[in-house]
């Protein structure tokens, strides 16, 4: 076991017992990948907050029934995907994202374009709940598809078919998107 | 263009939430009551310590031995009841049997003078 393993095995230990810098410290580690979870599937940063602070609040309640730092990442992103899913079938998102609504999140710097970025972003919004989960896992979080099909408690051939068909569809919108600002430019 | 797999990682990177995300939950966590253990979580954790976990194997195997022992003395007496019923039905059929050969002998005998 690492150092690193080991500490982390403390602070849940000690986060368990009641310990509330340990938990805060559980919550910094995992803030980011929960709460790009939620934002790259509700696309709404005051959504994802609320989303993510439930994660968290749940996490805390559950504290004693995680194993070990594997079972909480693992506890994390089932829990959020459920959250997102439950939030757009309780909210659905029927009006257009405002501009404050808009304002993304920071995120470190890459090499991509960022408008390139951006406008994947939405389209990944777009696609049905349960693709946009898979394709949030798949290349936010990089797992394969065993682990999304644990995650998302589905057969493993059904995430795959998912997987395929959301790409189909973003390759065709984006497709679509490219050329239309090639006319307008032109 | 970048494959689509690429453009993809970089446009869902990981990103960090608003400022002051950390300290709204745990003011949320000040209001709410500290998490209580669960009966099974308690079971669990009870049986996690070696030395407790022997003594109540122990007591437990005590308690169904004592059962077992109190359920056979009770399973012997009533059966000892029962033979000691079917005895008493026994002696009185006898009895009675007996009363009645007793009674024919007995008039037997006072026919056999005159005869």
């Amino acid at each position: 076991m690492t150092a690193a393993t080991q500490r982390k095995e403390e602070a849940l230990a000690r986060a368990a017992q009641g310990d509330r810098s340990a938990f805060e410290a559980i919550v910094r580690e995992h803030q980011a990948m929960v709460f790009a979870m939620a934002y790259h599937f509700l696309h709404d940063g005051a959504r994802a907050e609320d989303v993510a602070q439930e994660v968290f609040l749940r996490l805390y309640q559950n504290l004693r029934s995680i194993k070990s730092p594997v079972h909480l990442m693992f506890w994390l992103r089932r829990v959020t995907s459920r959250c997102c899913i439950d939030a757009v079938r309780k909210d659905p998102p029927d009006r257009q994202v405002s501009w404050e609504e808009s304002l993304e999140p920071a995120q470190a710097a890459g090499t991509a374009d960022p408008l390139l970025s951006r406008r994947l972003r939405r389209l990944v919004a777009s696609l049905p709940e349960n693709s946009r989960m898979v394709v949030i896992l798949r290349y936010q979080e990089e797992l394969d598809l065993a682990e999304i099909a644990e995650i998302l408690a589905i057969p493993i051939n059904t995430v795959k078919s998912r997987l395929q068909r959301s790409l189909a569809i973003l390759r065709e919108k984006l497709a679509a998107l490219l050329e239309i600002n090639a006319h307008e430019t032109s | 263009m970048r494959p689509l797999d690429d453009e993809l990682r970089s446009a869902l990177r990981r990103a960090e939430p608003p400022a002051g995300f950390v300290e709204r939950i745990m003011a949320r966590l000040a209001t709410q009551p500290a998490p209580r253990a669960r009966w099974a979580q308690v079971i669990q954790s009870f049986f996690r310590m070696p030395k407790l976990r022997w003594a109540a194997v122990g007591a437990v195997t005590c308690l169904l031995l004592v059962v077992g022992f109190v359920q056979y003395r009770q399973r012997q007496r009533a059966q000892g009841e029962m033979a000691k019923e079917q005895l008493k039905q026994a002696l009185h059929i006898a009895s009675s049997q007996l009363n009645l050969a007793r009674k024919r002998v007995q008039v037997l005998d006072r026919r056999s003078p005159e005869s």
